[in-house]
């Protein structure tokens, strides 16, 4: 995948004011880590490159190359195709992900039959698989429920499930563990570092907790304020950090009595 | 200060043609003792019965079975101007900062609203009080006229805090206060939250799944796991070094602080 001057501006503003010339490479079995504060423009980046922003309202231009195939220039109807298939996402609350009023089954099978020719039971009996290779317990029990009964760890793992299923080229993971706890995460992460080895695929994946970058990314693209202000591989990254912002990231992190009085002045220096 | 004694708590209702089952019950005979300008954590995972505590304690969600004991007196039992005064002394701040304030307040009215309840001030002293709450969250005296949309989750979270220490509460539960925030904001609340302790000497419950904040924070830790307190101890630190499996778990989940200490995740 290649980003190249990605812009994104609010109709009524000025034409860049929400992104500022985002410049992307993602290799094949890479995984390129983006992190940044609240409000930074980092889901709006993803949202950008999955073309879900509202045209109406959103001004978006630059180009986002998918194995040499430019997106922006594909109708809708193409775009679709792509979505889910070769690029798969997966969002920071899986609660809405997922239509309420369907049960797990039938959303997971529809994706399914949606992007290859399979029967309904064969669809089925590949859920059950996958469910099975995510680590959750009874597959055609949970298949049967609806998403209001399972928990938010497990719709996030059946999300990947459906990704692991349709082997995209590309998954473009936002948040994916924010809203879950440590021991939770930890499982999203196994299952995402899995799809990459099994599968080749890249990933995309954006955060704004450090531990999550330094586990699973190669590179790594600081935002601030709508640009990328850092890009840099992993190690070199944690070690010599050259942005202000970028060391005052690596400096947040819970900090023991002693400690914390130490650092006190240093961030009184950089002051949000 | 607080006690909580053999606190059980079940979720569903029951009647004749749908017995009672035990696997619901999400307290299963707590016990704790807080005593006061302390700091108890309470850690677990999702499902663990943290916040349901949190709640009981709070007196939002009466107990099956058991008490809660608030400098003596029984929080489910006093009724009236009793419960009224003991409510003063328990504030709360929870997780999701958006939802526990009415977008169509100021940030001064919504500080001001404790001191209204509870308290005869004048405009002039409430907006002087409102004020310097404001300042001492780390906010300044002119944000009162905003509105909640004005504000970042970080700084929302500053005006619960200070809504919560504006009646100069004994014990303020903090119901996972810094998990929706990002790293920066997150250490940023948590040395808020340590400072306001030593300057007001009040008790904090602090319910949490991350177990650095825990640590960060926290002069004890209970370990929750499915509504059974499975360790409890004085020494945070000691938890690295914990044999439960519980514990375990969690210290296990926490993530490098850098590429080169990477985990193997197959």
């Amino acid at each position: 995948m290649e980003v190249r001057g990605l812009q994104v501006g609010l109709k009524t503003g000025e034409p860049a004011d929400l992104l500022r010339s985002i410049n992307l490479t993602l290799g094949r079995g890479q995984v390129l880590g983006i992190v940044g504060e609240s409000g930074s423009g980092k889901s709006l980046t993803c949202r950008a490159i999955l073309g879900l922003l509202n045209t109406r309202s959103m001004r978006v231009s630059g180009s986002v190359q998918l194995n040499g195939q430019e997106l922006m220039l594909l109708p809708e109807k193409n775009l679709r195709k792509i979505r889910g298939k070769e690029i798969g996402s997966i969002m920071q609350n899986p609660m809405n992900a997922f239509t309420p009023v369907h049960t797990i089954g039938s959303q997971f099978v529809e994706t399914l039959r949606t992007h290859s020719q399979l029967s309904k039971g064969q669809a089925w009996q590949q859920a059950v698989h996958s469910l099975e290779s995510v680590n959750l317990m009874e597959p055609d029990k949970i298949l049967k429920r609806y998403p209001h009964q399972l928990s938010g760890g497990m719709l996030q793992r059946v999300m990947i499930a459906i990704c692991l299923c349709l082997r995209p080229g590309l998954v473009i993971a936002d948040e994916p563990t924010t809203a879950l706890d440590a021991v939770n995460q930890l499982q999203v992460l196994r299952e995402l570092e899995r799809l990459k080895m099994e599968c080749g695929t890249s990933i995309l994946i954006v955060s704004h907790d450090l531990g999550v970058i330094a586990q699973m990314a190669d590179e790594v693209a600081v935002m601030r304020k709508g640009e990328i202000v850092e890009h840099a591989g992993v190690h070199e990254l944690f070690d010599a950090p050259r942005h202000a912002y970028t060391r005052m990231l690596l400096e947040a992190r819970p900090r023991l009595g002693k400690e914390a009085k130490n650092a006190e002045g240093s961030k009184r220096q950089l002051s949000l | 200060m607080l006690k909580v004694q053999n606190v059980s708590y079940r979720y569903d209702s029951w009647n004749w043609w749908r017995p009672r089952s035990e696997e619901s019950s999400v307290l299963r005979d707590v016990s704790l003792d807080l005593e006061g300008g302390c700091c108890l954590g309470l850690l677990g995972t999702s499902g663990a019965g943290k916040s349901t505590l949190g709640k009981v304690v709070l007196g939002l969600q009466r107990p099956n079975k058991g008490q809660i004991l608030f400098e003596g007196q029984d929080l489910y039992a006093s009724g009236g101007q009793l419960r009224q005064r003991i409510r003063r002394e328990i504030q709360v701040v929870f997780q999701d900062c958006y939802s526990s304030v009415n977008p169509l307040m100021t940030a001064a009215q919504i500080i001001g609203e404790p001191l209204r309840n509870y308290e005869r001030l004048s405009a002039g002293e409430l907006r002087r009080c409102t004020g310097a709450l404001l300042e001492k969250v780390g906010l300044s005296a002119g944000d009162g006229s905003k509105t909640p949309d004005e504000f970042s989750g970080g700084q929302l979270q500053r005006i619960n805090i200070a809504r919560a220490i504006a009646l100069r509460p004994k014990l303020i539960v903090l119901d996972e206060p810094v998990s929706s925030l990002d790293r920066v904001h997150q250490s940023l609340i948590l040395e808020l939250l340590a400072d306001l302790k030593s300057s007001l000497g009040v008790s904090y419950l602090f319910i949490t799944h991350d177990i650095q904040a825990a640590m960060a924070l926290c002069d004890r830790v209970a370990v929750m796991d499915r509504g059974e307190i499975v360790q409890m101890t004085d020494k945070p630190l000691s938890l690295w070094e914990s044999e439960s499996p519980t514990v375990r778990s969690l210290t296990e989940a926490v993530l490098p602080e850098h590429p080169s200490l990477r985990r193997s995740l197959s």
